[in-house]
């Protein structure tokens, strides 16, 4: 996209894995871990971030051009390929940003690795059941049905940012090969670990919470749960708005963002 | 040529607004649909049905696996094999198949095979399947490792059939300490594998260089069927296995009657019934499932399936069915032997909502008229053994 923000590819060898990261902006470092949509390409949340930030943004084995995604089982495997990269990237000690699947994967980091991660703000994390709250079906492949699912306004202009709207799409191959990576980890059980529950009173690091108010795929009770648990956690919650917050209200989510990254 | 009877024992009751309200006849229709009394008879009537087909002189039965679905009513196609192995006492009985990444271990399917070929006198064929699309969501197993829990599933069920045990198995999937089935097959090495595929470049590659049979599956156009027969035979060639007609098998819905245009004004409504209703949501592909090069061709060849086709017309120009009078029904059998090359015929005589007379109509039609010619144009070794239709 259009914009005064330098950016570069790099592709880093992960414990042999070729792993696409792309950068941007200028500022103290902050790592950003992407959605199961795969927005792993420089985009709308990442533009936001980089007006204060230097964002790091990997690719998750299976997602763009990262490779591996046949040594990755479950959630536990890719969590342990995000300790060796950041290694790889020099990343000591890090804010994160995470969206949905890079939301539960920053969970599961913080508390595998407490000491690497500054803080983070979590938007519309997955990695959690809850039987009143179920999670909506995202393996469909009806692309106006995901649509609905995910945006408060199917019509909202950022759709074409952040999926394919056809089958003729040119993201199309991108697309089916994420899904296919998220599916490997997010299948059964469904895009959660029963066991992280049983970890949220670990963390310790500084928590925010973004969620939307209408989030049809991880409803807001997911949010209020984990915010309820994790120490001094906060929650905002922005109205008429579904999962896709960092699109969706990308000026206001940017900016809890940054305030709460900055703050330290 | 050797012929089969298919059954794909379908709910053949769901009313029109019940349809038309759900996307799907897989995996989310609602089982408050499914009456057990109706289930009891339709049941009974398949069975009965393809207990004439051993009587009509057909060299086989195939039942099939598919779970969640009024589109065939069979989760378990091996309770139906082991039924039809007592109640009938020549033809071969083809299971295809067992979905195997569905069966944990996968040893059961081995102990399951083993049972019916001997309880059956060795007329077991077993078929080795992926299993569907649509079966992931009902299983909520993980599509992303079908390919690769099938393949060690399979070596798996060889090995335990020709290996003596206990022996160790340790896969990526499973770790069985001890695998020793009782029973094993009675042929051997083992039953004829038979392995069905809808154009996966992957399935045609390893049935080739197995020496097994493959199956296409059916609901394409022609054109696409014979391109998916050839690549299986290049395959083959290239592996240096002869495809021969008795590797390949076509599965076709297959209905005549006494004229052309009685046959369609029977058959028509169940045809489209089916191509419409049934077919809704059988064609899914879930994330992983295939590679995303065979799920680009699957997708270019779905423009060219029978849930798309309208019209007669259609119908007869793709060879999405064979329907019309004795006459017919043979020549253009004949025409797709030629293009095909398949040495098994595999006929779906009952679908959807036909009902019992009809089918049973159908069947001694095509046993009476239609099969002993083409026994004879297309004779092979199997023939000489089989016995003539009565007359």
């Amino acid at each position: 996209m259009a914009s005064d923000i330098s950016t570069e590819h790099r592709i880093v060898e992960v414990a042999g894995r070729k792993t696409q990261v792309t950068i941007g902006g200028d500022g103290p470092p902050l790592l950003y871990l992407h959605s199961a949509g795969g927005e792993t390409e420089w985009t709308l949340p990442h533009e936001k971030l980089a007006e204060s930030h230097r964002v790091y943004v990997p690719a998750c084995p299976g997602f763009a051009l990262s490779e591996g995604l046949d040594e990755i089982e479950d959630m536990q495997d890719l969590v342990w390929h995000y300790v060796d990269l950041l290694d790889v990237l020099e990343l000591e000690r890090v804010p994160v940003v995470g969206f949905s699947l890079g939301g539960w994967l920053a969970l599961e980091l913080s508390v595998l690795r407490p000491e690497r991660i500054e803080r983070m703000a979590l938007t519309a994390a997955a990695g959690l059941y809850l039987s009143e709250a179920p999670m909506g079906e995202i393996f469909i492949d009806d692309l106006d049905e995901l649509r609905e699912l995910v945006y408060y306004d199917p019509q909202d202009v950022t759709v074409k940012l952040s999926m394919p709207t056809s089958l003729e799409d040119s993201r199309i191959l991108n697309w089916i090969r994420a899904r296919e990576a998220t599916a490997r980890i997010g299948w059964n059980p469904y895009l959660h670990n029963p066991r992280l529950k049983g970890h949220l009173h670990r963390i310790a690091c500084p928590t925010l919470l973004i969620w939307g108010r209408h989030d049809r795929l991880i409803p807001l009770a997911h949010g209020e749960y984990y915010a309820e648990k994790i120490a001094g956690a906060r929650l905002e919650v922005l109205e008429e708005c579904g999962h896709m917050v960092p699109f969706e209200k990308a000026d206001a989510w940017a900016g809890l963002v940054r305030e709460f990254v900055t703050a330290s | 040529m050797q012929f089969f009877c298919f059954h794909l024992m379908p709910w053949d009751r769901i009313d029109e607004s019940t349809l038309d309200a759900h996307k799907t006849v897989w995996t989310w229709l609602p089982n408050s649909h499914y009456d057990a009394v109706h289930g009891h008879e339709l049941y009974n009537r398949y069975l009965d049905e393809l207990v004439l087909a051993e009587e009509l002189g057909f060299d086989g039965v195939c039942v099939n696996e598919h779970h969640q679905s009024a589109y065939g009513t069979m989760p378990s196609p091996n309770l139906m094999g082991s039924i039809l192995a007592r109640q009938t006492q020549r033809v071969k009985i083809a299971v295809i198949g067992n979905a195997l990444p569905l069966y944990n271990p996968p040893t059961r399917v081995a102990e399951e095979f083993a049972m019916i070929d001997v309880i059956s006198g060795g007329r077991l064929i077993a078929g080795m399947v992926v299993g569907g699309g649509p079966e992931y969501y009902s299983f909520s197993a993980n599509p992303t490792f079908a390919r690769s829990m099938y393949n060690e599933a399979l070596d798996l069920i060889l090995r335990a059939w020709t290996e003596p045990g206990p022996f160790e198995h340790y896969g990526r999937h499973w770790k069985l300490k001890y695998v020793n089935p009782w029973p094993l097959p009675l042929q051997k090495p083992h039953p004829p594998i038979w392995i069905p595929g809808a154009g996966s470049v992957e399935t045609v590659k390893l049935v080739a260089e197995r020496g097994f049979s493959y199956m296409g599956i059916p609901y394409f156009h022609v054109d696409v069927l014979q391109k998916n027969f050839d690549m299986f035979r290049d395959a083959c060639a290239k592996a240096g296995n002869p495809a021969t007609p008795e590797r390949i098998g076509l599965l076709l819905p297959i209905y005549v009657a006494d004229s052309d245009e009685q046959a369609w004004q029977e058959y028509e409504r169940h045809l489209f019934y089916f191509a419409e209703k049934l077919l809704k949501g059988l064609a899914v592909f879930p994330p992983g499932y295939t590679s995303a090069r065979s799920i680009a061709r699957i997708n270019q060849a779905l423009k060219k399936f029978l849930m798309e086709v309208k019209s007669r017309d259609e119908v007869e120009e793709g060879f999405y069915a064979v329907v019309g009078s004795p006459a017919t029904v043979r020549d253009r059998l004949v025409e797709l032997r030629g293009r095909l090359g398949f040495g098994n015929l595999l006929g779906l005589f009952q679908l959807g909502t036909l009902p019992a007379d009809l089918t049973e109509k159908n069947m001694r039609t095509f046993a009476a008229e239609v099969m002993p010619p083409l026994r004879k144009t297309f004779a092979t070794k199997a023939d000489a053994a089989a016995p003539a239709a009565p007359a």
